[in-house]
């Protein structure tokens, strides 16, 4: 066989390693480049997915913004339960059915929208508020926490507009929280409140006298 | 024309090898491109590992690993809506008005809160369109976060970790055992089952009365 016949089939078996190589590559690495289907069947259809863009509308956006004043359907519902108030102010009382569910929700949402700040047990102490102020952050107000008398003091309807439209330097939560969630979560701060503020009367009588036994065990103090 | 004789019009005998050869790379360059095809074009190739640059450089490993944000923070829409839709600069600004408020980086969060105008996110993970996919289902039945978004507290840049290919749906709808979690601890990143996942998977699995579906019509309507 002549020389240049065999190095010419060496050579093409060398090259055909590249592209194996080369995939090997790709499958361990990241990429910013869009991926190639070599077969695009109908992977790109031209319908707009949610959240997706489109030049059609001057804020580019596929999606349409809800028209101002109107209640979107199945979304209507009573003026105290959407505003947290009544014809003579916040509402003191919760105006939807008070549940173990609600309650567990409650906690939850808690913890997931509110903690971050206020952190989990309400003292202001959240994550974030942490590290806003080792940041020293000179535009971050410090954190109420909800075991003040003022904060204590608070109509559940006044709990339940700050987190729909914020108070102060807290921003509004209407847009992440739906109005029954926002309501278990006002459930939830005023157990909080009361967790923190219980004294042993509040213990039912057949918990009460262990209680008191375990307290005089570590000489009555807490 | 003479020297050259009757020679010229016979195959030297160097070509008998030929022969053999040919045989060798019919069978084998076939083989190579069968091989090349599959490994290549696999999902696994073309899909695992897109990290696309994004408008705004957020870093989920600081927002979630180290501060432990809750995935449904951000992504709101996630236990009741077919997509776990990207939040609105609202959610951003709702620390970064006061935290980081000067930084360059967030240039493009404050221009959009100003203008109203959306950050031009660019989708990760995305599906062909003829696949209907419902986070909510997943989500609310124990699927957790992590079985397809991989640990998101770790990454600086989110990536796909996971090829989203048809296989792999179909690998999990006909064993979903080792994937189930309480539906209560679905954003949890770090959540291990307390024993054998399979055993454990199978219990929780009677528990909540999973039964994925594996009609064509369950992800082709």
């Amino acid at each position: 066989m002549p020389k240049a016949l065999t190095y010419t089939l060496v050579i093409l078996a060398a090259l055909a390693l590249i592209p194996l190589a080369l995939i090997a590559r790709a499958r361990v690495t990241t990429s910013s480049v869009p991926r190639l289907h070599l077969i695009g069947d109908m992977d790109t259809q031209p319908y707009l997915k949610a959240q997706a863009a489109n030049p059609l509308f001057a804020d580019g956006r596929a999606m349409r913004m809800p028209v101002p004043g109107t209640v979107a359907r199945g979304s209507l519902m009573e003026p105290e339960v959407a505003t947290g108030r009544d014809g003579n102010g916040w509402l003191e009382v919760i105006p939807v059915p008070l549940t173990r569910e609600l309650m567990a929700r409650g906690r939850e949402r808690y913890d997931i929208f509110c903690a971050p700040c206020h952190g989990y047990s309400g003292y202001g102490d959240g994550v974030v508020n942490r590290r806003a102020e080792r940041l020293q952050e000179g535009t971050w107000t410090p954190v109420a926490s909800f075991h003040t008398e003022t904060a204590r003091s608070r109509p559940a309807g006044y709990i339940y507009n700050a987190i729909t439209h914020g108070v102060r330097t807290m921003p509004p939560y209407g847009g992440q929280i739906p109005v029954l969630d926002r309501w278990a979560i006002v459930a939830y701060v005023k157990a909080l409140q009361r967790s923190q503020h219980a004294s042993l009367a509040d213990v039912p009588p057949e918990v009460r006298m262990e209680l008191q036994a375990r307290m005089q065990g570590h000489d009555g103090t807490r | 024309m003479s020297d050259l004789g009757e020679t010229r019009w016979v195959f030297p005998r160097w070509t008998n090898q030929l022969r053999v050869v040919v045989g060798v790379l019919l069978v084998v360059v076939p083989l190579y491109l069968v091989v090349l095809l599959g490994y290549g074009a696999s999902p696994k190739t073309t899909d695992v590992g897109y990290a696309p640059e994004q408008p705004v450089p957020y870093s989920h490993a600081l927002h979630v690993g180290q501060l432990g944000l809750d995935c449904r923070y951000c992504h709101t829409t996630v236990e009741q809506a077919a997509e776990a839709a990207v939040p609105p600069t609202q959610t951003c600004m709702n620390c970064h008005a006061r935290v980081r408020a000067a930084s360059p980086k967030l240039l493009s969060v404050r221009e959009s809160y100003a203008t109203g105008l959306p950050i031009p996110w660019v989708r990760v993970h995305d599906l062909p369109d003829y696949v209907y996919f419902d986070h909510s289902a997943h989500v609310r039945r124990g699927v957790g976060c992590v079985s397809c978004h991989g640990r998101v507290d770790t990454m600086e840049v989110v990536r796909q970790v996971e090829p989203l290919s048809m296989g792999w749906c179909l690998d999990c709808h006909r064993n979903p055992e080792p994937h189930l979690r309480p539906p209560e601890l679905a954003t949890s990143m770090d959540w291990v089952p307390p024993e054998d996942p399979e055993v454990y998977g199978k219990r929780l699995r009677q528990q909540l009365g999973i039964r994925p579906s594996t009609e064509c019509w369950t992800c082709h309507r």
